[in-house]
């Protein structure tokens, strides 16, 4: 009987962030039972960060995401989005093949770990003018591009 | 003689750093996979309403800017950029 070979995989999950704040210890057993459910082997799994969400998501405007690295079989992938679906506690989840990544791309430091204190996403807003790297010079915004960037801007609500 | 030294010598290394220019921002970095959970690197790439900016705003290359493209739609889709705003 052939056995398929699992990979590993990178999933992003993304649930509310009172629900994290008051039971995390649940928050990380419910994602752990959807990836043992499929016959996963985790990896590793941490709390990504705690931020602002960019829009709406089921009513929520902030969430806690949850960072996992995997090794799952490819045909069993589907049945960790389903049961993310069905859930009403995880709002979103990302998973993707993470074939590419070394070990030291895992252990990597999460925004969590590097501030703690938490940076609000207003911070992290872009400014008004975009960093154009020094060599584009060639690639110069044309004066009616820029036009129509600026007009953009204006006809903000 | 020694003048006509010099000017090639300027102009060669002005060549020179025209050729590093020319590179996109992930290529200069030598990078084959951009990562949609690094929002810092993606905004600066967006307009202020959430639009993606054009290869020659941005300066990226074709290969770079699509995969630029699919972090950010990525992002989008994990709630940490705006569709627009």
């Amino acid at each position: 009987m052939k056995t398929a070979v699992k990979r590993l995989y990178e999933g992003l999950f993304l649930v509310d962030s009172a629900w994290a704040a008051s039971e995390w210890e649940t928050v990380l057993g419910t994602i752990r039972k959807f990836l043992e459910r499929a016959g996963a082997d985790i990896e590793s799994i941490k709390k990504w960060d705690d931020r602002r969400l960019a829009y709406e998501v089921e009513g929520k405007s902030r969430g806690t995401y949850i960072l996992a690295y995997f090794y799952c079989e490819p045909s069993r992938v589907h049945g960790i989005e389903r049961d993310v679906n069905l859930s009403e506690k995880v709002l979103r989840a990302l998973i993707l093949r993470a074939d590419h990544l070394g070990r030291e791309d895992i252990d990597k430091p999460t925004p969590a770990e590097l501030h703690p204190e938490g940076v609000p996403f207003e911070d992290v807003e872009p400014a008004e003018e975009p960093e154009v790297p020094a060599g584009e010079d060639a690639a110069a915004p044309l004066p009616g591009q820029e036009d129509l960037s600026e007009d953009e801007t204006q006809a903000a609500p | 003689m020694a003048k006509v030294t010099g000017q090639n010598k300027k102009k060669k290394k002005y060549l020179t750093t025209l050729r590093e220019q020319t590179q996109c921002r992930f290529c200069r970095e030598g990078k084959h996979y951009i990562d949609y959970k690094d929002v810092e690197s993606l905004q600066k790439l967006l307009t202020n309403r959430g639009k993606i900016f054009s290869r020659k705003r941005s300066g990226n290359c074709a290969g770079c800017q699509r995969k630029v493209k699919l972090a950010i739609k990525r992002a989008r889709f994990m709630a940490l950029l705006p569709f627009t705003s």
